[in-house]
């Protein structure tokens, strides 16, 4: 009997199942519950160490994280959505136990750190600040995240502008 | 099934396969090829931005372990006005994360500008200021270090040959190897920012530079370019020789002459002293 031309040989099916597997595949991070194993971290709520923090997250609390965006989560804690750098948590797993992964695509041979990775890339980063601050604990960044935080508003500083005779 | 097939459905199922036997980040894993070929290209580079933002906010963070902040909502907000009228106006207005304004209290008359545009200035130096437009010329000099880099620049050559012989390390052997020695050079950055900035000073050309660009900056605002000269005049009166601004910078008299050689000196415009006026209801 002749098959329709539409209908793909089994082989066919296999590959359409595997493009299916991947696009269906739950993004990286998903529905993952995770522990807070740095101390004195905070819930921003964007990605971006210079906004105002959500609330504090102490050591030992868990999130649910929502998405996974280079060096910052995306999570959920009490109730709030939020984002927190990844140095806040342990490191992830990424050396597989056979080299399969390196052999595929050519890295990840060697056992090593996903920070030390990330460091290894990025020079002087978010990831080396947190390592810093980690040795350094008397080192006051929260007082420098509270003078990023200051912000003038825009309506007063115009008017600010004006008063004092100053070009816009 | 026809080989050909095989191979493809293998080659789409592989990260699936390692990802699930692993119990790995597959994705992480698939860009990992893509960043061994961008750290070979990171070998040979001046720092960014981005970088300089982090050895900023460090550098700022040791800065207030050694001065407190001043916790004054109204003067920080006033400073920071003054400061974002100027800043805007400089041949840099939009660092990595923009500019910053602080007070530090101390009598200590100084004023540090952190890579990437953390500025502080003490409350001595604020109480040293009659009005506004000499305000204004101290964070337009400061300004024009973060315009000019010379915090950044301070880093020994030697060091970020280092950092990037480091990082060349990493990309060459795939990431293996001591990475937490980034942290150090880091360190090291830090200290070697900090001692410029807190207790050597710029080099005269770099204040030199920095006092030029504060003039174009207040002239560019609406200031009065003449202001840098009154306050350098009335500081050459107070140098002492002493610690603070005295210590980290060149001799007041001669950046006063090279500030009056260099023509900057303006007469007061009408709205200048409605700007001396909130100057003066500010609580120094």
């Amino acid at each position: 009997m002749k098959r329709p031309r539409f209908c793909p040989r089994p082989a066919g099916w296999l590959l359409i199942l595997g493009l299916a597997a991947l696009l269906l595949a739950p993004a990286p991070g998903w529905g993952e519950v995770l522990k807070v194993t740095q101390a004195n971290q905070s819930l921003y709520p964007s990605a971006d160490f210079a906004s105002t923090p959500l609330t504090s997250v102490s050591a030992g609390e868990e999130v649910n994280v929502v998405e996974k965006a280079g060096d910052w989560y995306q999570v959920e804690y009490q109730g709030k959505k939020g984002w927190m750098p990844r140095q806040a948590f342990p490191t992830p797993q990424t050396a597989p136990k056979l080299p399969l992964g390196g052999i595929l695509f050519g890295g990840l041979v060697g056992e090593t750190k996903s920070d030390e990775v990330a460091l290894a890339g990025k020079g002087f980063s978010p990831e080396v600040e947190a390592a810093y601050r980690q040795k350094h604990p008397e080192m006051k960044f929260a007082q420098v995240d509270q003078v990023e935080a200051f912000k003038v508003d825009e309506v007063q500083f115009n008017a600010f502008l004006k008063e004092g005779g100053l070009k816009p | 099934m026809r080989r050909q097939h095989i191979w493809l459905l293998l080659v789409l199922l592989a990260p699936q396969l390692v990802a699930g036997c692993a119990g790995v980040d597959y994705v992480s894993v698939a860009h990992s090829g893509l960043k061994v070929a961008t750290k070979a290209v990171a070998a040979s580079r001046p720092i960014s931005d981005s970088e300089e933002y982090y050895v900023g906010r460090a550098v700022a963070a040791r800065v207030l372990s050694t001065y407190p902040l001043y916790q004054d909502q109204q003067l920080t907000l006033y400073v920071n006005e003054v400061g974002q009228a100027v800043a805007r106006k400089s041949s840099r207005p939009n660092p990595f994360k923009g500019y910053h304004f602080a007070v530090l209290d101390t009598t200590e008359v100084n004023a540090f500008a952190c890579p990437g545009g953390i500025i502080f200035i003490t409350r001595g130096l604020l109480k040293t200021c009659t009005t506004e437009d000499e305000l204004a010329a101290v964070l337009a000099h400061e300004v024009g270090h973060v315009t000019n880099k010379d915090g950044i620049n301070s880093i020994s050559k030697a060091r970020w040959t280092e950092v990037l012989t480091t990082i060349g390390t990493e990309a060459a052997k795939q990431f293996a190897g001591p990475a937490g020695g980034l942290v150090t050079l880091f360190e090291g950055s830090i200290d070697d920012v900090f001692k410029t900035i807190v207790v050597n000073g710029y080099s005269r050309t770099a204040e030199a530079a920095a006092d030029q660009e504060a003039a174009v900056i207040l002239g560019r605002a609406g200031y009065d370019p003449g202001a840098l000269a009154a306050l350098l005049t009335k500081m050459a009166e107070q140098d002492k020789g002493s610690g603070g601004i005295f210590k980290t910078h060149p001799p007041t008299s001669e950046r006063l002459a090279k500030v009056k050689a260099a023509g900057t000196e303006g007469a007061p415009s009408k709205e200048m002293a409605a700007r001396s006026k909130r100057f003066q209801s500010q609580k120094l």
